[in-house]
């Protein structure tokens, strides 16, 4: 793979349909998102962007369409979920740390249980991590012992802990008090500069400007419009696009 | 007296507005009152009561009446007040249950020697207390291996119902109101004298383990599905998203979260339970109670009755207590 030049598509999507009941919320969806892109996805509430994430991964099972992960088809049903997931990161609105674990706990479990990686290995890197978000000195807090903040760091380290190729990120300042965001952005742009591969649901036009390639807006359902975040900011094609950007500037 | 400090001075001025804006019917919270209406009952008490024995003429009833309802209302008088402190509402309550009791024991008419003899004859019992201890070991044996399959039947179809399969559910929901809804003396009668014609028979005391457990499986099976419902969804998400399988989401993530909240409505049916255990009489488990009928037979007397109710008592005030308490940890540790 490294002998390539050409950047390699890591997420190719094609055609992703997905319902609820009668609620056709991804209403045919393609992109392909390549190594180390940073892809920043806008939209209204309830155009469907959370639900296309977590189609990623399968939290949401899609209901016709492809998505290959650096080529394998992640619908099939001969795929193990469990270790496909196990490459993809996710991070959450309300940062779903395990409460009864403290945050050295929550960042080796999936190390220790998934990867089956030794205690000592899972440990070393579990300090190494939340030293990188700058927590290592609340590694034996308990989570509701720490800030919003400090807490959407901790679930930063226990995704990254699993060592993915992709990180998922789903609003993940939108539930933080406005001094805690930059302290999460500030994790995040880190990991961009890194070359990690992010798909960011945020709205954060800083850090999307900052740190993204490329930007999907997305509206009922539908891609309507992508490009980097100067043509989406700056020059805006679509009438929802100006929109929505005139509702949160 | 010169007033020095602002306390006495604050007390001053509210008794001052109390003078000129009075209570109806202050005068009854006056300690002079209450003090002298008190000697005024004792006195009532020591000569104006009828003889003892149950009260035949009508003038000795509403006598009796008229003491009572003044014993009560003079009682109300401090117990309903909130100002009055803590030492004095107990001492006033436990003095009327005291004054409740002797009236009782001297009008009542019963024979107290006698019932006395009959209830308490503890010297019939001599010789027999083995056969109640060996009934409470039967009675202790039933409990704690119910205790241990309803807790592994509850939490099985707790678990199930997570799955969040509707066929599955449509069984575990019948299973649950079914068991919950058929009393436990049935349950245990159907089995043992019922079910033979079938060809499944268990002896006595399986039949009560078996009835135990199927029953109380299903209450603790709904304790575990609260347990479960408390947990954020977002938790089977996290754990989803690191690659945790099912089983593995349920044993670090869900398990854990849901026990605190299971364990005191758990410990509370365990205790219901035990109680329980006294139904397997009916089919001659030879557990304590069905002791003690065999000896209120045997010795005519109902003090082996009175035994075994003793024996309950000092078994299980001690788990409720117990109960109590879990509860209590669980809530402040949550
Ligand atoms: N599990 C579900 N069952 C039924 N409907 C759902 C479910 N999840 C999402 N929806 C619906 O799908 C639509 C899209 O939801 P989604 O969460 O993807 O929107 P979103 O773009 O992330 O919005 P927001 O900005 O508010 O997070 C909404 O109308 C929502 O009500
Ligand atoms: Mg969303």
């Amino acid at each position: 793979m490294s002998d390539q030049t050409s950047p390699e598509i890591m997420i190719e999507v094609v055609d992703l349909h997905k319902r609820f009941k009668d609620l056709h919320v991804l209403k045919g969806i393609s992109t392909t998102v390549k190594r180390s892109e940073v892809v920043a996805v806008m939209g209204p509430s309830g155009s469907g962007k959370s639900t296309f994430l977590r189609c990623l991964n399968r939290l949401e099972e899609p209901n016709s369409g492809h998505i290959y992960i650096e080529g394998v088809d992640i619908l099939s049903p001969y795929i193990d979920i469990n270790k496909l997931r196990t490459e993809m990161g996710m991070v959450f609105q309300s940062f779903n740390l395990f409460p009864h674990m403290t945050c050295i706990q929550n960042v080796m479990l999936a190390p220790m249980h998934v990867r089956k990686i030794s205690r000592d290995e899972a440990y070393e890197r579990g300090i190494k991590l939340l030293e990188k978000v700058g927590l290592a000195h609340k590694a034996d807090a308990y989570p509701e012992q720490l800030s919003g903040g400090q807490q959407q760091r901790v679930a930063i380290a226990r995704a990254l802990a699993m060592q993915p190729q992709i990180m998922f990120f789903d609003e993940p300042t939108s539930a933080l008090d406005p001094e805690m965001i930059g302290e999460v952005l500030d994790v995040m742009s880190t990991l961009a500069r890194e070359g990690m591969t992010m798909v960011v649901v945020s709205h954060e036009m800083g850090f999307i400007r900052k740190a993204a390639d490329r930007v999907l807006f997305l509206a009922d359902g539908l891609l309507v419009e992508e490009g980097s975040p100067e043509e989406i900011f700056n020059n805006p094609q679509h009438a929802r696009t100006k929109d929505f950007l005139s509702k949160i500037l | 007296m010169p007033m020095t400090t602002a306390t006495t001075a604050k007390a001053n001025t509210s008794a001052k507005f109390m003078r000129s804006h009075p209570a109806w019917m202050h005068w009854v919270r006056h300690p002079y009152f209450l003090r002298g209406t008190l000697v005024a009952l004792i006195l009532y008490a020591l000569f104006l009561l009828p003889a003892p024995g149950a009260p035949a003429a009508l003038a000795d009833k509403l006598n009796l009446g008229v003491f009572t309802v003044l014993v009560l209302a003079w009682s109300a008088l401090i117990l309903a007040d909130g100002d009055r402190p803590d030492w004095l509402q107990s001492i006033v309550a436990f003095g009327l249950v005291g004054v409740m009791g002797w009236l009782f024991y001297r009008y009542s008419g019963a024979h107290w020697d006698k019932l006395a003899a009959a209830f308490f004859d503890w010297g019939r019992l001599s010789g027999s207390w083995w056969l109640l201890l060996d009934g409470l070991k039967v009675t202790l044996l039933i409990g704690l291996i119910s205790t241990f399959l309803s807790v592994l039947i509850g939490a099985a179809v707790g678990i199930l119902r997570t799955l969040g399969s509707p066929t599955l559910n449509l069984f575990l929901t019948a299973y649950i109101d079914i068991f919950r809804s058929i009393p436990m003396a049935v349950l245990m009668v159907v089995i043992f004298f019922a079910l033979p014609y079938m060809g499944i028979s268990f002896g006595s005391i399986a039949t009560t383990v078996v009835a135990l457990s199927i029953g109380y499986g299903a209450y603790a099976s709904e304790s575990f599905r609260a347990g479960f419902e408390a947990i954020h969804y977002g938790q089977i998400e996290a754990a989803r998203a690191l690659g945790l399988s099912r089983w593995q989401c349920m044993r670090m993530i869900m398990l854990p979260q849901a026990i605190p909240v299971v364990i005191p409505s758990l410990t509370g049916i365990l205790v219901s339970m035990l109680k329980d255990t006294a139904v397997a009489s009916l089919v001659a488990s030879p557990e304590l109670l069905k002791r003690a009928r065999e000896l209120y037979t045997s010795k005519a007397s109902p003090t082996p009755l009175v035994a075994s109710a003793l024996i309950y008592l000092v078994v299980i005030i001690p788990l409720t207590r117990l109960a109590n308490l879990l509860e209590h940890r669980m809530k402040k540790v949550r």
